[in-house]
């Protein structure tokens, strides 16, 4: 049953065959919904102009404005302190009605985050709101370093040390920290 | 799980060409293609079905149940996790076109007896309902999209430039409380405006398009989902600002912060009361829309429990008496929209005899074309054979020996003039039972009647019978509420109305006899055109003289009890 055509009756047939498309680009990768590509151009523009501190996002060199890439600083008086991480953001065609999938590059030791870089964050599940942004999402993050959830870890041994002993979670963060690449 | 096929309104589709296809009049709601056509579209299964959690449980279930052959230890945990991760298939539009509300008790027919009872009781009250998708948006979108349709129904090109004036001003609201920053959220309330103002500028010239567009603009996710989210953060800003009316309703301690955050802001999160709540009061009370959540649960009672919430005075008052109102239909953990503004469609034809009475007030408006009588009289008496066709209709047979009973005194004389020395009168109380059940179609009408001034089409083309200007005389008789209930014998001893015309309300009949005396006729005769009554002149929606009686009530058509009587025409 095509809901398109009983929509979209009254409308040109131009109209209908651009709605359709719109449709169908939807669930997959490529050209994105223009709405979304105009929002990421807004956050690029906000986090140029009005950069905070310690964390930066930039789109992929490839040109695609769903790919970008962001670095956040660890925290003072946190076992990160002084440690550069880099992450990677895919943003779905429906942004920001869908959670970007965010990842972390740089090996990190860290109760929330498993060894693949994949995060355990609410916010980038299903207490994503459409109105948080990359920059609101790499703050989480950087909040995350210094408090983590130790309730709900993806790295068991992380969370308990982190309780235990922080000298020894120090030393495992120090020891899995290596710098990576750029793409 | 509901089959379409047990719809007592798909045999419609086999009919063919029946008298009932050549009638456009047919139609019970005569202001859309509402009724049985609904039922021959299988839409609303999927849509239905995706809809509703009961029937996603199944497939969880199946699922789970695959699951557990592999990891029987941990079975349950496994089913919850299924469970938890459960997408159901969503299939279907956003926001549906309207369908009848009888698919919603053909939904429940095998449900439980309480879903039962309250879903027959339903298309009474509600005509109509429209499916949204039940993506976790729903009740947003529900309340959104009724907030749009209401503007378009009031055709106020003015309120609608107002509403673009509030919106835009709102934003204050999700700055300054609500703490968003402008540039996350501006897209969002662009799409709200955008459409605000096409609406505007389409409402004056042509609502229809008004409308198509809106369903257009609805049914885009992107645009759609951004409406959405313009309305959660309203509500996000309107508890953030006045949280002292509402923090006493936010579960689980979770505080306005924590609501906001898990309940309102996220994503796709279904609405709950609170923020039916808080949408309304942000977004519909303020221009005095008033809305309706019926509740359709599995509470005791037969009927469905309704609250109404609307903008109060200090007294409990409504500020907006009579103002527009929205009917939601709430299902657990779903929203749909409801709508009352189409004649109800009694299930029980029995409920309909009961009210033959009241019924009769109706009639009386029709019931009276002199025009055309006029021309029945001229029509030489040689076309007899084929005036039996005509008396196949009964509203236009019937008319002299109504216009006998039913007028008062005042109307004699012309209707003696018209009416008395008529060849006519002896032929139309011949009653349908006795004239032929051959088809009467407008081409043989045609031929009988070939100089009427009025083309005789007018009697199955309800179209023709409104611009009478004899119609709005009628309209004011006074004479029914008085009647007693007609009585058989005016049927079948027809041969005492003219002796009745100088005192019409003892006659004791009525100005016309119900349609429903013709149906108990026809069944004596267990055959007769009993499926077009008056209905086509009655339920025209070109047809506007009925309103202008006092005693005007919609015309109520049970599907049910036409096939009943017409068995045979099932088979063709």
């Amino acid at each position: 049953m095509n809901y398109d055509m009983e929509d979209t009756q009254n409308s040109a047939p131009g109209s209908l065959t651009a709605n359709q498309a719109s449709k169908l680009v939807a669930p997959r990768k490529g050209p994105d919904a223009q709405s979304t590509t105009k929002r990421l151009q807004t956050e690029l523009m906000q986090l140029m102009t009005s950069p905070a501190p310690g964390i930066s996002a930039f789109p992929s060199a490839d040109g695609n404005l769903l790919s970008w890439t962001a670095t956040i600083e660890g925290p003072d008086d946190t076992p990160y302190a002084g440690l550069t991480f880099k992450l990677s953001f895919a943003f779905p065609p429906n942004y920001p009605y869908a959670a970007p999938t965010v990842l972390f590059k740089t090996p990190i030791y860290h109760p929330n985050v498993d060894f693949s870089g994949r995060i355990c964050l609410d916010i980038l599940k299903d207490k994503w709101t459409a109105a948080y942004n990359i920059q609101t999402v790499l703050l989480s993050l950087q909040s995350l370093l210094g408090e983590p959830n130790n309730a709900s870890p993806l790295n068991g041994e992380a969370a308990e040390l982190w309780d235990k002993d922080p000298e020894e979670f120090k030393k495992k963060v120090l020891g899995r920290h290596r710098d990576v690449d750029d793409e | 799980m509901f089959q379409p096929a047990a719809t007592p309104y798909s045999p419609f589709s086999t009919y063919g060409v029946t008298p009932i296809a050549t009638f456009p009049g047919f139609q019970p709601s005569g202001l859309d293609s509402g009724g049985p056509t609904l039922f021959r579209d299988p839409i609303f299964t999927s849509v239905a079905s995706a809809n509703t959690g009961a029937f996603s449980n199944n497939t969880t279930t199946t699922t789970a149940a695959a699951s557990q052959f592999k990891m029987s230890s941990h079975d349950l945990e496994a089913q919850a996790a299924l469970a938890r991760d459960f997408q159901p298939a969503l299939k279907g539009p956003l926001v549906a076109e309207k369908k009848s509300s009888l698919a919603i008790t053909e939904e429940y027919a095998k449900a439980d007896p309480v879903y039962v009872a309250k879903t027959a009781a339903l298309p009474q009250k509600y005509s109509h309902y429209r499916p949204i998708l039940g993506d976790g948006n729903c009740g947003w979108r529900a309340a959104g999209f009724s907030y749009f349709e209401t503007l378009l129904r009031l055709q106020n090109r003015a309120q609608i430039e107002e509403e673009i004036a509030r919106m835009t001003s709102l934003d204050n609201l999700i700055i300054t409380v609500g703490g968003f920053e402008a540039w996350t959220f501006e897209d969002m309330v662009e799409e709200t405006t955008k459409l605000l103002r096409a609406l505007a500028e389409l409402v004056p010239s042509s609502p229809q398009a008004a409308m198509d567009l809106l369903m257009q603009h609805f049914n885009n996710p992107e645009i759609s989902n951004a409406i959405v989210y313009h309305l959660r953060l309203l509500a996000s800003s309107l508890l953030q600002g006045s949280p002292e009316n509402y923090q006493d309703f936010i579960p689980d301690n979770l505080g306005v912060e924590g609501y906001r955050k898990n309940w309102l802001e996220p994503v796709d999160q279904e609405i709950d009361h609170l923020g039916m709540t808080l949408l309304i009061d942000v977004l519909l009370k303020p221009i005095g829309f008033a809305v309706e959540i019926v509740y359709l649960d599995r509470s005791e009672g037969t009927q469905v429990n309704s609250h109404i919430m609307q903008s109060q005075d200090s007294n409990g008052l409504p500020t907006n008496p009579g103002g527009p109102m929205i009917h939601l239909l709430y299902r657990p953990s779903h929203y749909d929209i409801l709508y009352k503004d189409l004649p109800s469609i009694p299930l029980q034809p029995l409920q309909a005899v009961s009210e033959v009475p009241r019924n009769q007030n109706i009639q009386v408006n029709r019931a009276a074309n002199f025009t055309h009588q006029h021309s029945i009289q001229s029509t030489p008496m040689g076309d007899y054979s084929q005036l039996d066709l005509l008396l196949c209709i009964p509203g236009f047979g019937l008319s002299p020996q109504q216009s006998h009973h039913g007028f008062p005194s005042q109307y004699q004389s012309p209707i003696d003039q018209t009416y008395a020395p008529s060849p006519i009168s002896s032929i139309s109380p011949i009653s349908p039972g006795t004239s032929s059940a051959t088809t009467p179609s407008s081409a043989a009408l045609q031929q009988s009647f070939p100089s009427q001034p009025p083309p005789p089409s007018t009697v199955t083309s309800p179209t023709l019978t409104s611009p009478h200007p004899s119609f709005p005389a009628n309209t004011s008789l006074p004479i029914h509420s008085h009647l007693p209930p007609p009585h058989r014998p005016s049927l079948t001893t027809h041969t005492s109305l003219s002796s009745d015309l100088s005192s019409p309300s003892s006659a004791g009949s009525s100005f016309r006899p119900s349609k429903y005396e013709w149906r108990a006729a026809a069944d004596w005769a267990q055959e007769g055109p009993v499926q077009f009554l008056t209905s086509t002149f009655k339920n025209s929606h070109y047809n506007t003289a009925h309103y202008n009686n006092p005693n005007f009530q919609p015309e109520e058509w049970s599907p049910e009890a036409d096939e009943q009587q017409n068995p045979r025409k099932r088979l063709n």
